[in-house]
């Protein structure tokens, strides 16, 4: 009982993390491309529609990240505590990374001059790039099996080959998943021109991340061998599959201009990158230090989480949909 | 940690109880089809979207230190501690999503659609409340743990949740939110009043927020006498520090302002004899325990003792402060059926937003630096629970936070003053169609074509 319960929170949790790997994917992948997108008229313009669409979003996607949290410490507390020891500066630089973001978003729209203009353009755009990768770095961390570990510092925990392999794969699938709800965003208020600007983006995304991933595979199995051979098994095997059939799928929809399904397909690619990686680990939260059952909290505290998650999970599931029923049908924008 | 946590509580009384404030003005705009209330709403509610923002950073600031500075205290008690936050944690995603709605639903929804959708605001506000004031008060009234013989942590999940000070520390700080957040919106509008302004606008943005506070400052009164008389059982260490009492002793007296040292003698302040034991058991014989009865590593020092003492002596006094001024405002309202018209009277309500916040900040520090040196009331020690990261580290990332609050504060702060400005020259124009929000960070998006 108590453990297939420990199971579902464990399930929770990477639903969790990954939700904020696709959603805030495209919300940092938008800031990302708004530090590629330089000076002059073209790259005002990209900055703009990457304002408009961002708008709306706004702070749902950090609710992920508090669930995920919470979610952690209070269902599998001695994994809280271990990965905190270890991976603290990981987390401190993108904690910054995530509030000067949040902070110079918002400060651009008031900016009065343009040197103020291109001050919050610089750090919004950089700290979009830092957050995903120092996040992406700790999930790395804990795939090698370093945290937790005795005798390893924390500096040695937090940065290793396999720690910036998931930090690189990170942006790469952020500027992805940015690059594809731009171009949805350019169709709908029916600018050609930066359709095509952010196709182009779409594609060298694509192709990066293909080369980065097959990259960071070298680096995973030169420090932890086990990790490849379980992702190669299945039930792991299912969602790098998906990955691998997805991401040149986008690419090729993107090139041959068939704009359907491009977005849902590249949302599955993303979140099954990350649902790969926690189903390879598992039933280890700690590769070969600390299993779900070893970490979960006593039986009442799981079940109390599960019996809220699922409350909450029949009233916020309609919610969002509603939310995105009045977005889809534009009831929350300007009739035109 | 504190200082997050402190200026964190400052953006609590805004965040959960203005979707009420603006929830009230919109029903009255909606029942009386009054445009001016519809137009302070929906005036508000800008400033509610902002607010969230920002407590939605601060928040998120908040649950990554508790690991990077407490690992070892949720890795021990994460499971009973963290109830709480789990609560909190979905009733916040909710709050999220509906406050979304109802920014970018103005004039898109049916009016009164608007509105009832608008209503999921407030009781997800307070289960969010609701759920960190029932993590506080483990910290402060542990309860529902039992360590098994083979040291693994039992939690009954119930009586973890509802420890003994939730009672009232629910109550407490529930109403401080709405006093708070009336006392201070009504200030507003009591410098609109001084500065001039006396149109309906004014008198009802002013009245409709002051009202609901004055009618609550009474109840807070009586409310806060009881916790603090719950206390002399449940912590009683606090409540000598509160006091500053240094020997168990029955007549003891209540002092106000001073100043006790290490050896236990109170320097400056005010002493009326026997007060404090008539205050705690209703006759001057009952006996309160006093510091120097507790074991000196289970207590507030000197300091912490001071400053517990003075910030419930400040909380006290501006309570105080609050119920006479609320007595003269419904003394007039009753007799003379209007608004007070005195000059003292609008320059007290203006001067009652900032001093609301001094007392909820003081009421913080009086819960938390009183429980020192203990985190988790005779089970835990700070010393024990934070993380052994470098001082150098610790010190660099205060130094960061306390920049990036600045800024965040500033840019606050701003954005209210720009947005007010704004609105007193529209209202000077006489437009009747509210420009909202426009050019604001977390607004509706302006048409796509421009």
């Amino acid at each position: 009982m108590n453990v297939t319960l420990a199971y579902l929170i464990a399930a929770v949790l990477l639903l969790a993390v990954t939700a904020y790997s696709t959603a805030g994917g495209v919300d940092f992948g938008a800031g990302i491309w708004d530090l590629l997108a330089g000076g002059g008229e073209r790259g005002r313009r990209a900055r703009e529609l990457i304002d408009r669409s961002m708008a709306p979003v706004w702070e749902v996607n950090n609710v992920w990240l508090v669930l995920a949290i919470v979610l952690c410490w209070t269902g599998f507390p001695i994994l809280f505590e271990r990965v905190f020891l270890s991976l603290y500066p990981l987390f401190s630089v993108a904690l910054v990374g995530l509030v000067l973001r949040g902070a110079f978003f918002a400060f651009r729209h008031v900016a009065e001059n343009p040197r103020e203009h291109r001050i919050a353009d610089y750090v919004f755009g950089i700290s979009s790039v830092v957050t995903p990768f120092f996040f992406a770095m700790s999930l790395g961390a804990i795939a090698s099996g370093r945290v937790g570990a005795p005798g390893v510092s924390a500096w040695d925990a937090s940065v290793s080959p396999m720690s910036i392999a998931f930090g690189l794969v990170s942006v790469c699938a952020t500027a992805l998943s940015g690059a594809t709800f731009l171009i949805g965003d350019a169709r709908r208020e029916q600018a050609a021109e930066l359709v095509e600007y952010f196709r182009t983006r779409t594609l060298i995304a694509a192709g990066a991340l293909i080369v980065v991933g097959t990259g960071a595979l070298a680096a995973i199995s030169g420090e932890r061998r086990e990790l490849v051979t379980s992702m190669a098994s299945f039930p792991a095997v299912a969602f790098v599959a998906i990955v691998m059939v997805l991401t040149p799928t986008v690419a090729l929809l993107v090139w041959r201009r068939w704009f359907a399904w491009y977005r849902i397909l590249t949302v599955a690619a993303v979140g099954s990158l990350v649902t790969a990686w926690g189903v390879a680990q598992s039933p280890y939260l700690l590769p070969g230090r600390l299993t779900i059952e070893q970490a979960a909290a006593p039986l009442g505290t799981e079940v109390l989480l599960a019996v809220v998650a699922g409350v909450v999970v029949l009233v916020i599931g309609p919610s969002i949909g509603f939310l995105l029923y009045l977005d889809q049908k534009s009831a929350l924008e300007p009739q035109h | 940690m504190a200082f997050t946590l402190g200026y964190h509580i400052l953006l609590v009384p805004l965040g959960v109880a203005l979707p009420t404030l603006t929830l009230v003005m919109e029903g009255i705009g909606l029942a009386r089809k009054d445009g001016v209330a519809l137009l302070i709403a929906r005036r508000w509610s800008v400033v509610m979207g902002v607010q969230f923002a920002v407590g939605a950073v601060t928040g998120t600031i908040l649950s990554f230190e508790f690991g990077i500075l407490w690992p070892k205290m949720l890795g021990r008690f994460g499971a009973a501690f963290g109830l709480g936050f789990a609560i909190e944690g979905w009733a916040f995603f909710l709050e999220a999503i509906f406050i979304s709605i109802y920014l970018y639903g103005w004039n898109r929804l049916r009016p009164r659609t608007h509105f009832l959708l608008g209503l999921v605001l407030p009781p997800s506000g307070l289960l969010g409340a609701f759920g960190v004031l029932a993590a506080n008060s483990w910290m402060n009234t542990p309860g529902g743990v039992t360590l098994k013989p083979n040291g693994v942590l039992d939690v009954d999940v119930w009586a973890a949740l509802f420890t003994k000070a939730l009672t009232y520390e629910f109550w407490h700080f529930t109403i401080a939110i709405y006093l708070t957040a009336g006392f201070a919106v009504a200030s507003i509008y009591a410098v609109a009043w001084l500065r001039g302004r006396r149109d309906r606008y004014q008198r009802l943005a002013f009245g409709v927020p002051f009202t609901i506070a004055a009618a609550l400052a009474p109840v807070q009164w009586i409310v806060g006498d009881l916790s603090a008389r719950a206390l002399t059982f449940d912590q009683p260490a606090k409540f000598a520090a509160m006091e500053i009492t240094w020997q168990t002793r029955s007549n003891n007296p209540e002092v106000i302002g001073g100043l006790i040292d290490s050896g236990g003698n109170v320097h400056l302040g005010v002493a009326i004899p026997s007060l404090d034991s008539i205050l705690v058991g209703l006759s001057p014989s009952t006996i309160v325990r006093g510091l120097s009865s507790f074991a000196e590593n289970a207590r507030p020092d000197a300091i912490e003792s001071n400053l517990t003492h003075l910030s419930f002596d400040l909380m006290v006094g501006l309570g105080t402060a609050a119920l006479l001024l609320t007595i003269w405002y419904f003394t007039v309202l009753v007799r003379r059926r209007r608004l007070p018209e005195s000059r003292w009277f609008y320059r007290l309500a203006a001067l009652g937003g900032v001093g609301a916040y001094v007392t909820v900040e003081a009421g913080w520090v009086t819960t938390e630096v009183g429980r020192q040196p203990w985190i988790v009331y005779g089970a835990m020690r700070v010393a024990d629970a934070v993380t052994n990261a470098s001082p150098v580290f610790l010190w660099s990332m205060l130094g960061t936070l306390i920049v990036v609050y600045a800024g965040i504060a500033f840019f606050f702060v701003t954005l209210l003053l720009r947005l007010s400005r704004r609105w007193r020259r529209e209202d000077e124009a006489g437009g009747t169609e509210p420009s909202g929000a426009r050019g604001l960070p977390y607004a509706p998006r302006p048409r796509a074509v421009e």
